[in-house]
């Protein structure tokens, strides 16, 4: 009845006939970027339950009798209403998931270089996806305006001080001023709640419209049947009701999952950290920033020098040359990809000897980095990290080439 | 009478519709990203001369900038050889740039390129903002044998060595932390004798 009311007006039935019925191929690795969108929703729904109770001001309060600032204030309150602590976490953690999910799926999309033509755009829009979920984790870490807090922000801000040229107006801008300045946690809240979040929503759309018009890559094994029913359509599940009930199931999960996790494991504990206060404790930032945080640490305080009036110190290299240059190097890859002409399938990644290698060696590479950010309770040098760190990319990139090398010719494979 | 083509219809003055509309469309979009410049240029505001410039002026008494003792004078006898703590000179504790680690070491350890002039009974003072990336540097104490106790950043592990005037001994720091002149007073006080003696903070 209701359904009817609604379809006479509506047209339902030709979009579920155009869209609803649209095939997805299966493959476990497809869920990975919908755990990113999921984790999206997640991080939208508590942030909406945080931004009614969040108060972002710096200016001193009294909180249980010591002057704070009204930002961490405002987080210590959360923290003691029933649930609020809980729906903290749960937010915290699901910005952890969703940067684990867009890696794992920016991997499984290289491993399968499911990357090449005519996909190239799309991959780009994921990276942009991927810079502006980090961007957004960023801006968070500042406003609960913890000891912590500010001294990640702090780093960031010198960091980005730290950019040839333009740095100093720059800092300026995204900073609101010198920080800490009063300005910067305003223009951060803004920044974290509307901003991004609606240059995520534009961009996750594009990446879908993208997806939906150029249709999925297949499993390989999808061919032979492919060919013989005419080639035109995907071999999958339909979207509606067969895939969307199981990204359904797959969502209500993942929350069950995330509402454990948050239950049991604390994270980001403010009020262990305090309000901002003279004093640097060890302190890590959140893994996903780890090989930065690394890196900066490898960086010998001696190599700094100018050119054409820009000055080059070693935070440049570390915070601004070293991510700009990854950020260059995944953005290349499907341009340096030899493969010609439209890919319809998944690659399977032990035929591409190169590129898997290439990967390899990369992961590796990321993951001593993580490794640099621990050189103090490792007792390792900086000098002998960079080693370690030079000796463990080539290795892995060059044992995992020669191994594919030998696999692919014993079996007598093609290689691309 | 409609045109139909209009890309292709010379108009009186020699140029077509489509190109007309094209640089009317070029000249809007021009002045649009002008406009952003200038937005831009004001959501970033002026240097307020802020970042790290010290207010510290010789004759200003050494306090506890942390812990149960905060704003509390220091008092020489309280420090034994191989002590740190973190200090600010009396009632200018709002200005990061201020905060300074004084350290007391054995009088004979000190060697240049320290400045032994702006030193006291081995008391020895340095900017406790690191060099690097303005974490708050920390004392990293030997108990068996003090001359090897140091000053480090915890945020990246730079290394400074207090004996030898803050020199960086390791990690990413590009230049020694400023040193600043201490002296004890006749009643047990200690009072800043002198200005940092070079630049504090991160040098971007």
């Amino acid at each position: 009845m209701i359904f009817k009311w609604f379809d006479e007006r509506l047209e339902i039935e030709k979009f579920k006939a155009k869209f609803l019925r649209k095939t997805f191929p299966s493959h476990p690795t497809f869920l990975l970027g919908e755990l990113a969108l999921f984790s999206f929703i997640t991080l939208v729904m508590t942030g909406v339950f945080l931004g009614f109770l969040y108060e972002p001001s710096t200016k001193m309060v009294s909180l249980f009798g010591a002057m704070v600032p009204a930002a961490y204030a405002s987080v210590v309150r959360i923290d003691l209403l029933p649930m609020g602590l809980i729906v903290r976490r749960i937010h915290h953690w699901s910005a952890m998931l969703m940067i684990a999910a867009i890696l794992a799926h920016l991997m499984r999309i290289y491993f399968s270089s499911a990357y090449r033509k005519p996909r190239e755009i799309n991959w780009l829009a994921g990276l942009g996806l991927w810079g502006l979920t980090m961007f957004a984790a960023f801006t968070g870490y500042l406003l609960p305006y913890s000891q912590f807090s500010v001294t990640a922000t702090s780093i960031a801000y010198f960091i980005s001080k730290s950019v040839p040229w333009v740095g100093d107006w720059m800092s300026r801008l995204l900073f609101a001023g010198e920080f800490p300045s009063e300005a910067t946690v305003p223009r951060f809240f803004f920044m974290h709640v509307m901003l991004i979040p609606a240059a995520l929503i534009g961009l996750i759309g594009l990446h879908l419209v993208i997806l939906v018009k150029q249709k999925h890559t297949e499993p390989p094994a999808n061919k032979n049947r492919k060919e013989a029913q005419g080639g035109k359509r995907l071999i999958g599940l339909p979207i509606w009701p067969e895939q969307g009930v199981i990204s359904m199931s797959f969502y209500l999960f993942l929350l069950f999952v995330i509402v454990l996790v948050s239950t049991y494991i604390p994270l980001n504990p403010v009020e262990t950290y305090g309000p901002p206060s003279p004093g640097t404790p060890v302190m890590r930032p959140d893994w996903y920033f780890l090989p930065i945080y690394g890196f900066l640490k490898l960086i010998p305080g001696d190599l700094s020098f100018s050119i054409l009036g820009g000055k080059i110190t070693p935070e440049t290299i570390g915070g601004v040359i070293f991510p700009g240059f990854l950020v260059l190097v995944f953005a290349s890859i499907p341009f340096l990809d030899r493969a010609k002409g439209p890919q319809p399938y998944m690659a399977n990644p032990l035929r591409r000897p190169f590129m898997t290698s290439f990967g390899i060696a990369g992961g590796v590479f990321l993951c001593m980095d993580v490794v640099a950010g621990y050189i103090d309770v490792l007792h390792i040098a900086p000098q002998t990290m960079i080693i370690y760190t030079i000796l463990a990319t080539l290795a892995a990139g060059g044992i995992s080439f020669a191994l594919l090398r030998l696999y692919n010719g014993k079996r007598g494979n093609d290689v691309t | 009478m409609v045109e139909r083509d209009a890309g292709t219809t010379e108009g009186k003055a020699g140029i077509t519709r489509r190109r007309f509309t094209l640089g009317v469309l070029v000249a809007s979009l021009l002045g649009a990203a002008g406009s952003v410049l200038t937005l831009l240029k004001v959501l970033s505001p002026e240097k307020q001369g802020g970042g790290y410039v010290t207010t510290i002026r010789p004759g200003d008494r050494l306090v506890y900038a942390r812990g149960g003792e905060t704003g509390v004078t220091v008092r020489a006898s309280s420090m034994k050889v191989g002590d740190a703590v973190l200090v600010y000179p009396s009632s200018k504790a709002s200005n990061p740039a201020n905060l300074v680690q004084l350290i007391r070491l054995k009088e004979t350890d000190l060697k240049p390129p320290t400045n032994i002039g702006l030193t006291d009974q081995g008391f020895v003072a340095y900017s406790a903002i690191c060099t690097h990336l303005g974490c708050t540097v920390s004392w990293v104490e030997n108990q068996k044998s003090p001359d090897a106790s140091y000053t480090e950043c915890f945020c990246h592990n730079s290394i400074f060595d207090p004996a030898r005037g803050a020199k960086v001994m390791g990690g990413p720091a590009p230049i020694p932390l400023a040193q600043i002149g201490v002296k004890v007073t006749g009643e047990g006080a200690l009072i800043f004798t002198s200005d940092f003696t070079g630049p504090i903070g991160p040098q971007v």
